[in-house]
């Protein structure tokens, strides 16, 4: 079975270079049967990519440790989740799970993508070729999961314990799926290049692409971002670590492509700057994965330790984001721009929110490899934190968020900015409210607190406009009103939907950096404590085997107002004994929207308990929001606008006379 | 069965590229006909905007009379005029190239990186084969699962311990001669092994713990070799050469004449009656003198790091000239890493690797040994 995973990846590398050349030559040269050969090719490159997959799965499954990358990174002890999690809990896994997701995407082009122009659909099967290509060489020659071991060890050195997770199973998929649904995007904007025009059709494939990445990559940020946060026992939800960075900017990117995406598809405008964002974006998830899996950003020296592949990296980047900027540098001269607009208007509201995008995607660029530049050419270590991206992408997003409620009520072509502020009047006095209630209510409360949480309401009351007034509030009676309602495109649903999830983050972000309370403190067992108007009594500690761990369980119990108990919480530190390291596992108690988080440290000398808690309010709206996003895309992506109406095919071609031009 | 799997899986893949350029050109629509659809959908779109109050009936206007001068731009310029057969030819080579390709390269690449003929070998199934046709490590992993169930079975440890001795694993063996001593009782040859291995686990010196085990078992056992061997080690150790040699002429008075014991002793007699011949009788056989001892507990931290510093420098020539010597590599890149010098260690393991050879058992033993220092092949 091993060796079948082994062969099958061999041969999806063989059609994956196939699937580079033979089409893209079929479509250069008008040559339909080479053309065909793009559809079967991808499926069945992915089909060999899923048996590979599912062989090296199984050899986790089954704690195969001939498989050295089995043994590297399993336990025979391990539960079973954590077993088949931890095919993709490592460098070569991952990557194996990369090309997976790349091949689906590309048989799914090549499924759905029969009522696209012939040539188009060759020659994006064939970039996505061209990816397969060199990541499936990148996997055979630098980085090989079913590299064997004679003989066999008979235990594994155990997954890394912060990994032992249900995060695990969730937040890499998801993020794979993110990145690599730009691959898409990328394709179809080098297509496009290689073909010399851009089609309408484009415009309409673009987005359900971008829109299906981008609601995976929003998932798995928020994911990565709440795993962060309860398994670092910090209590931290975002640390602009760069490999949190790594993921952030083709979020931005792929946020200002999902926008400038409408516009094209609805006015043909921004058509050659969509095809840029759309390689930018794609170029920013290479990065991000590369960055990642080469050790470049824990330190540079991760070149040094294994330099074919670092530099293999180097070349693959080189390859995809430079080759295709050369081929745009080349060939969009070439391409017909759209149409004009005023500034404003929805368009205009669209590239302002695209100019916002961008730059903050630059400043976290500049910001994430400013430091290893630094290092590279100096030998310098410095380190880039919070403060210099607080301020820069900050002050960007203020203005920007303060935009968002205006730009669906713009109207496209000509906009009437005083109208679009005097429907908003509504939302702006709510927000306003929010802010004196905040003032007067809360303790503790700073004006930029209280400002932000009328940001987050401005959002929230402003998408909500939006919808309201689309259908017909004032105008008509609540019963047309209605019907109007459910009629509404889904994509206005959808738009709707995200803003308000932006809003509800907002909200979450600014609740628990600004009214979070935190207590440092030794307890012993049935010492009491209060923070934030709870009251929590210490048990002490209580040791527990779990499978392949030992763990100390410090229990917490919740005190009502009379005494009694009212909830449980539990916290503790673990031990794995294959790798020799501990983790801490944080107790955590929703209440509402808000959390008390407990996190234990050490023991002193005399039996008590070094305790750090937390009362986060607010803080699940973080994660939330990005759920809520997550819906809003999935419901915008059923809007029927969004699938290309196919040409009947004609039953039998017109024989191209031979040799006309 | 790996081969027929692999043969169907490539004959997929070839027909994969081979039916569609074998099958029959389904002919295409015009270019242009998929951007008329798109502009059509656009129209009736704008039509139920407008049928639901979404767009004002002159922005309505406006926005059909763009999108039908689209329509009329597209339909102009229908350019779909590229021949299909001019370049058949050329299509069917690179055509049978391609379903060449498919065979040629996944095998050929295979050969070099594939292992055909490792089966897959499933946990389960390798501790569930018969004891006779297992590996050392299986049986070990076997008996280790059966005293982890059953830690009170102190004839298991009494088994497994002698094994992990053979091994180098020197702690859990230590750990198992006092598990077996503690469920079975002291007997001579337990605390021997006991004190064998925290010798060797403390690479060869003899501690006090292990004197302490030796002595022991001569007191259940007066006549006990390896107890007696080791404490007659212990005295050269400490620079006691001439009372070293008194031991081990007794032991050879007494040691029946097939013990295994006698070659060793006689060996280490004759050593030590060389190196009392060479340098007097105070100069210790292993490790600094005390002399060298008394100076660095005078000197300075960085002198006193710079002696050590030496020392391992001298262990390492040697290891240069006769590498083929597992402890000494054990003892440099422990050295190394107690240096605190990361990459010495790993270059020295690496070195001591080639020299031992990857697959041999002394080279298998010392990559154990590094691993739980935190060191691995393949970094």
């Amino acid at each position: 079975m091993v060796e079948t995973g082994h062969f099958a990846l061999v041969l999806a590398f063989a059609l994956a270079l196939v699937q580079s050349l033979v089409p893209l030559f079929g479509a250069r040269t008008g040559n339909e049967r080479l053309m065909a050969v793009g559809g079967p090719v991808a499926v069945t490159g992915f089909a060999l990519t899923a048996l590979s997959f599912a062989a090296l799965t199984m050899a986790y499954v089954q704690s195969d440790f001939s498989v050295a990358n089995v043994w590297e990174n399993s336990h025979s002890l391990k539960p079973m989740l954590f077993k088949i999690t931890g095919t993709w809990g490592n460098h070569e896994g991952s990557m194996l799970l990369w090309v997976l997701i790349l091949t689906f995407f590309g048989a799914l082009v090549a499924v759905f993508g029969t009522n696209l122009p012939n040539t188009l659909r060759a020659n994006v099967l064939a970039v996505q070729g061209w990816i397969g290509a060199a990541f499936f060489l990148f996997i055979l020659a630098t980085s090989n999961p079913f590299a064997r071991l004679v003989p066999a060890p008979i235990e594994g050195r155990d997954l890394n314990p912060i990994l032992q997770d249900i995060g695990l199973a969730i937040h890499p998929p998801l993020l794979y799926l993110g990145y690599v649904g730009f691959s898409v995007c990328f394709s179809f904007a080098v297509a496009a290049l290689i073909e010399g025009k851009i089609d309408a059709a484009w415009a309409r494939w673009v987005r359900p692409w971008t829109l299906a990445a981008w609601l995976f990559l929003t998932g798995g940020i928020a994911m990565g971002s709440y795993w962060a946060y309860y398994e670092l026992g910090w209590g931290g939800f975002w640390f602009w670590d760069p490999v949190e960075n790594a993921s952030f900017m083709p979020w931005l990117a792929g946020t200002a492509l999902l926008h400038s995406a409408i516009v094209m598809e609805k006015r043909s405008a921004l058509k050659i700057w969509t095809l840029l964002l759309a390689i930018l974006t794609f170029s920013l998830s290479l990065l991000g994965t590369f960055l990642v899996r080469s050790g470049v950003l824990t330190s540079v020296h991760a070149f040094a330790t294994d330099p074919s592949r670092g530099v293999f990296i180097l070349c693959i980047l080189m390859l995809f984001i430079g080759g295709s900027l050369a081929l745009f540098a080349l060939r969009a001269g070439s391409l017909t721009t759209g149409g004009m607009f005023q500034p404003v208007s929805r368009e205009g509201a669209l590239v302002l929110n695209n100019l916002f995008l961008t730059t903050a995607a630059a400043t976290v660029l500049i910001g994430t490899l400013y430091p290893l530049v630094i290092e590279a050419i100096t030998g310098d270590k410095i380190s880039v934190g919070a403060p210099f991206f607080n301020l820069t992408f900050g002050s960007l997003m203020v203005p920007l968020l303060m935009l968002v409620p205006f730009g669906p009520l713009l109207a496209w072509k000509r906009g009437d900015i005083f109208g679009a502020a005097q429907r908003l009047m509504f939302a702006f006095g709510g927000a306003l409210l929010a802010v004196l209630v905040t003032m007067l209510a809360v303790e503790g409360e700073t004006v930029f607190a209280a400002l932000g949480i009328g940001l987050a309401f401005w959002l929230i009351l402003g998408a909500l406009t939006d919808i309201v007034l689309k259908s017909g509030f004032g105008n008509v009676s609540a019963r047309v009103m209605l019907s109007r309602f459910v009629g509404l495109p889904r994509s206005v649903f959808g738009t709707t939907l995200a803003h308000l999830g932006v809003g509800l983050s907002v909200l979450g972000i600014v609740g628990v950096v600004s009214f979070e309370t935190e207590k440092i403190l030794t307890m012993r067992a049935g010492e009491t404590v209060e923070l934030s108007g709870h009251t929590v009594r210490f048990e002490g500690l209580h040791p527990f085997q779990g499978p392949n761990y030992t763990e100390d369980q410090g229990r917490f119990v919740l005190l009502g107002a009379s005494g009694n108990s009212t909830g449980e919480i539990i916290s503790a530190k673990r031990f794995y004994p294959a790798r020799r390291m501990p983790t801490t596992e944080a107790g955590i108690k929703t209440m509402g929207f808000s959390q008390l988080y407990i996190s234990l440290g050490d023991e002193t000398t005399d039996g008590a308990v070094v305790v750090r808690m937390w009362w986060k309010p607010m803080v699940t709206l973080i994660w939330l929001g990005g759920l809520v996003m997550m819906i809003a895309g999935a419901i915008s992506l059923t809007d029927r606008r969004l699938r290309v109406g196919a040409p009947a095919r004609r039953a039998k071609p017109a024989r191209p006379s031979p040799a006309t031009s | 069965m790996f081969w027929i799997v692999a043969a169907l899986l490539t004959l997929g893949a070839s027909l994969a590229v081979l039916l569609p350029l074998a099958g029959r050109s389904k002919g295409d629509s015009a270019g242009n006909e998929h951007d008329l659809e798109v502009y059509r959908d656009q129209l009736s779109e704008l039509d139920r905007d407008m049928a639901r109050g979404l767009i004002a009936p002159s922005d309505a206007e406006q926005a059909r009379a763009e999108i039908a001068r689209r329509i009329i731009r597209a339909g102009s310029s229908d350019d779909r005029s590229v021949s299909g057969l001019r370049f058949a030819a050329s299509g069917r080579i690179l055509g049978g190239m391609a379903v060449l390709a498919i065979p040629l390269i996944s095998w050929g690449l295979y050969a070099v990186i594939g292992s055909p003929d490792l089966p897959s070998q499933p946990l389960r199934e390798r501790l569930a084969q018969s004891p006779a046709d297992s590996s050392v490590d299986e049986l070990i992993a076997r008996a280790e699962g059966h005293l982890a169930a059953n830690p009170q079975d102190g004839r298991g440890w009494d088994v497994l311990a002698p094994v992990y001795l053979r091994l180098g694993r020197f702690d859990e063996a230590a750990t198992a001669y006092r598990n077996a001593i503690r469920l079975e009782g002291s007997t001579a040859a337990r605390e021997a092994g006991l004190g064998e291995a925290i010798t060797d686990a403390g690479e060869g010196i003899v501690s006090s713990d292990a004197q302490r085990a030796f002595e022991r078992a001569l007191k259940l056992e007066p006549m006990q070799p390896k107890a007696s061997f080791y404490l007659a080690t212990a005295l050269v150790q400490d620079g006691k050469m001439t009372e070293a040699a008194k031991a081990w002429e007794a032991m050879l008075a007494l040691l029946p004449g097939d013990s295994p014991w006698r070659g060793p002793t006689e060996q280490a007699l004759a050593e030590t009656r060389k190196r009392l011949a060479e340098v007097g009788p105070q100069k210790p056989s292993v490790g600094p003198t005390q002399t060298e001892i008394d100076a660095a507990a005078s000197m300075s931290q960085t002198d006193r790091n710079a002696m050590i510093e030496t020392m391992v420098a001298g262990l390492d020539e040697k290891l240069r000239e006769n590498p083929n010597d597992p402890e000494g590599w054990m003892r440099l890149v422990r050295s190394y890493l107690v240096l605190g010098k990361k990459d010495d260690a790993r270059a020295a393991f690496n070195r001591g690797l080639a020299a031992l050879g990857a697959s041999s058992e002394d080279g298998r033993k010392f990559a154990g040994f590094a691993a739980t220092l935190g060191l691995s092949a393949t970094e």
